[in-house]
């Protein structure tokens, strides 16, 4: 499936998956599948990260929501727009179950946009995916040599698990060049990958530059066959032959390439501009005709194979998600979430099982635990390890890409071992700050947000802001609203969400304000409330004043049972005893602030009374005014009296 | 009534200590002035003080809780008088007949109405009835301190708010003052 359902945080973003990384937001977008607009997607954000677009609606987030991953993208194109039509990315996806190969070298066409054709579902061709293909590329991965092109195969004892830095590497079997680590490493990860698409019969295929070459045009003619039938009753004309089973034709010089290249070798003419895919679907259900036709499929994930989904930009932003949208599938992030982890982890718990402690220090290994030296020992050789991998990851850009994870990991246990002269007290707060910064690794900046001109793209950033506070807030492993007691005033919070961030990408107070603000509006898990002395707070959205006033009450009743700690001049089991805004904090785990104005609240409301004594304020059960007025003129309360207050102050609660 | 007065049985909210401490919230603190403006009422009419001071020892009992050590602040005491004063129930001493409608901070001393002139006036009307005196001339020592009125409400009563008590009457033309100041009479009609 191309499109599929997500899932929302509370937030309503979607949940991200662990390395991704969100690139660009921009609202006001529409779907369209081929030319038809799709039902319930038009008004919503994109999200674009390192793996996926995702469309959120705005109506009914929950219902409607989709995205695709990158790694499904076979291509895009851009649309500028025109008149009344809006800019347009279109996403052309990949053919499902078939190498990118047989795409190309079938259907040399102009546009995607010939969608009206009755060719048959490509989800047909599935049997045709025959185990021989997966077999063959599962003994034979390839890598290919940049210098000349020359496939050459990848050794049969390189181990992408284990392999570094110095694992001896074969040079091209052409041109004699040796090839970069993550060269190689990339294309047995994503031989590795291919294998396994074909055991689980999963879709998803592997990226242009990386694909098998050799053990795809074996088959080539065979599923050339197929797609032929499969094209035969599209519209669109196949200018290119079919006999182009080892290579690719230039569509200009008519050099035969080598199905790997993204340019003809001969004249340099881009050979990628023809990929398309053999316009896979028909749409049996009825459409309304012009401009804008919508298209009346009744559930969106039911979308199996769209020939192109378009994302029609209303509001701009087109330009930017472009480039970004170029930029994450030149870098293919996906692929680094299936690579193996660079060995000789940093991990500091396990020492010795970096391969360089190992052999480096033979001596430190026999003695490692004696004592104090042992321990010393250790510590060297662990920061000897770390130096390696840093110096390593430096190298050039492609090994940092290679060995991110290590190099994230490594940051973050120096983060933590940096708070480590931080008294007991901080450092605790320290660690969970630090933990929430790597976290926090989704934030919404300004620049990743799109948006027209001016006040636009202001208010996305803050809507998106509001969303990341909420998720902050929200985030039950960070729990910042519940070790607050539910509430949190904005200026703490402001502090520690900037903190969280690390220093950069900081947000301004007013920014923070207005993000605040909007929480309401986006129909968010949380509320900004402003007490009367105008000092803001941030609580769930659950929390409402009488639920306060209710626990205050409750725990003033309470008081009522419990002998104070020395002697009271009042009868503390009628009116139980005072309470101070250090009492109620203490109590509820709110700042002294906060229980302030939360005890005056409860005042304003009349459930509760102050009494300003040499032992500062204090607040009671109201007892002054216990709606008794009618009352008033009896001076000696009865029994009854007595107890049609009680029953009244139990009814007041 | 009873001239070895017992102890004033006090109010529940005497022995609340939030009492004591002017309440911020409007309607709380209405609810606070109208339990002040009562137990002022019932505590004078228990002792039977028709002039109340607020630095007299007298009351002290009344704006001081010992037990509790707290003190309703005599800026707050007067609040309640401003309160009480609106609604006609205290009145100035000196400031004449007319009310405290003068919007001046009101003095400390003050008369309190635990029975309005009005009641008072009805009550000697009633007692007058009762014992056949209308047509008699009675001094107003003999209403105040004399055997007759032994065992009434207005016995022992202040003679100046004895004064304005008869004075509703004159209005009311049921009763005539003639005399010197200190030997006034009264005759009834």
């Amino acid at each position: 499936m191309f499109l599929k359902q997500i899932d929302l945080t509370t937030a309503l973003r979607p949940s991200y998956l662990p390395d991704e990384v969100l690139l660009f937001v921009q609202d006001n977008v529409g779907l369209y599948e081929g030319k038809y607009k799709l039902p319930n997607l038009q008004n919503g954000q994109v999200y674009l990260t390192s793996h996926r677009i995702c469309y959120v609606d705005k109506q009914e987030p929950r219902k409607h929501s989709v995205a695709l991953d990158l790694k499904d993208v076979e291509r895009y194109e851009f649309y500028a727009g025109f008149l009344k039509s809006s800019a347009k990315v279109t996403l052309v996806p990949k053919p499902p179950k078939r190498g990118s190969l047989q795409s190309r070298a079938a259907a040399v066409s102009s546009s995607p946009s010939n969608s009206g054709t009755t060719s048959p579902l490509p989800s047909s061709d599935g049997p045709f995916r025959s185990p021989s293909t997966g077999a063959s590329q599962a003994t034979a991965a390839t890598w290919v040599c940049t210098i000349c092109s020359f496939p050459n195969p990848v050794p049969s004892n390189f181990d992408p698990t284990t392999a570094n830095a110095h694992t001896p590497l074969p040079p091209c079997l052409a041109c004699g060049i040796k090839p970069a680590l993550t060269h190689v490493l990339k294309a047995a990860i994503s031989n590795v990958t291919s294998r396994q698409m074909t055991a689980t019969g999963s879709s998803f295929g592997t990226p242009l530059p990386l694909r098998p070459g050799l053990d795809s045009s074996r088959n080539a003619a065979t599923e050339l066959g197929d797609l032929v039938q499969t094209n035969s009753a599209s519209t669109t004309p196949k200018p290119t032959t079919p006999d182009t089973g080892a290579g690719f034709q230039c569509p200009r010089c008519t050099f035969l390439n080598h199905p790997s290249l993204l340019s003809c070798e001969i004249c340099g003419a881009p050979l990628i501009s023809h990929d398309v895919p053999p316009l896979p679907v028909a749409h049996e259900q009825p459409r309304t005709d012009s401009p804008g036709p919508t298209l009346n499929f009744g559930k969106v994930t039911g979308l199996d194979n769209p020939d192109s989904v378009k994302i029609s930009f209303r509001n701009g932003g087109e330009k930017i998600f472009y480039e970004r949208l170029k930029g994450s599938m030149t870098q293919r992030k996906w692929l680094l979430q299936e690579a193996p982890p660079v060995p000789n982890s940093s991990s500091g718990t396990d020492d010795g099982t970096g391969s360089l402690s190992r052999s480096g220090s033979g001596p430190g290994r026999t003695r490692k635990t004696a004592g104090i030296a042992g321990l010393e020992q250790m510590g060297l050789e662990r920061r000897k390890n770390n130096e390696f991998a840093i110096a390593n990851s430096f190298e050039d850009l492609e090994a940092l890409m290679a060995s991110a994870k290590e190099i994230v990991a490594l940051a973050e246990s120096f983060a933590r071992q940096g708070n480590g002269g931080a008294d007991s007290a901080t450092s605790e707060a320290n660690a969970l700050l630090a933990e929430s910064a790597s976290q926090l690794g989704l934030i919404t900046t300004k620049d990743i947000v799109g948006g027209g001109s001016g006040s636009g793209s202001e208010n996305l950033y803050l809507s998106e802001l509001a969303r990341n506070l909420a998720e902050f807030l929200t985030d039950d492993s960070r729990g910042v609203l519940k070790k607050a007691g539910g509430i949190i005033s904005l200026v703490d919070l402001w502090a520690m969400f900037n903190r969280a961030r690390g220093g950069v990408e900081l947000v301004s107070p007013n920014d923070f304000e207005k993000a605040a603000q909007q929480w309401e509006k986006l129909k968010l898990p949380v509320r900004l409330r402003t007490f009367k002395s105008g000092v803001m707070v941030v609580q769930g959205s659950d929390r409402t004043d009488e639920t306060t006033i209710k626990a205050l009450l409750v725990w003033l009743r309470d008081l009522h049972d419990v002998p104070p700690e020395r002697e009271v001049a009042w009868d503390w089991q009628e009116f139980g005893r005072g309470v101070t805004a250090q009492d109620a904090a203490e109590k509820f785990g709110w700042s002294i602030g906060v229980a302030e104005e939360e005890l005056e609240m409860a005042e304003e409301r009349g459930v509760l009374c102050r009494e300003e004594g040499i032992e500062g304020l204090k607040f009671w059960e109201n007892f002054i005014d216990t709606g008794e007025r009618r009352r008033r003129r009896r001076r000696t309360p009865t029994q009854t009296d007595q107890i049609i207050k009680a029953l009244n102050d139990s009814g007041l609660i | 009534m009873e001239p070895p007065t017992p102890p004033f049985d006090f109010p529940r909210e005497y022995y609340f200590p939030a009492f004591f401490t002017r309440q911020v919230n409007l309607t709380s603190l209405r609810a606070q002035h109208e339990k002040w403006s009562s137990l002022i009422l019932s505590y004078c009419a228990h002792h039977r003080l028709f002039k109340l001071s607020l630095s007299s020892p007298a009351t002290e009992d009344l704006f001081h809780n010992r037990k509790l050590n707290k003190r309703l602040s005599t800026a707050d005491a007067r609040e309640v008088l401003d309160f009480m004063r609106k609604d006609g129930l205290v009145e100035d001493v000196g400031g004449g007949s007319s009310g405290g409608k003068s919007g001046e901070a009101g003095g400390d001393v003050v008369w309190v109405y635990w029975k309005t002139p009005e009641e008072w006036a009805r009550a000697l009307e009633e007692w007058v009835d009762e014992t056949a005196q209308k047509g008699t001339v009675l001094t107003l020592y003999e209403l105040t301190e004399g055997e007759g009125t032994r065992g009434t409400e207005f016995h022992g009563m202040d003679p100046e708010m004895m004064q304005k008590a008869l004075q509703v009457l004159v209005n009311r033309g049921k009763a005539q003052i003639f005399g010197q100041e200190d030997q006034q009479g009264v005759k009834f009609f």
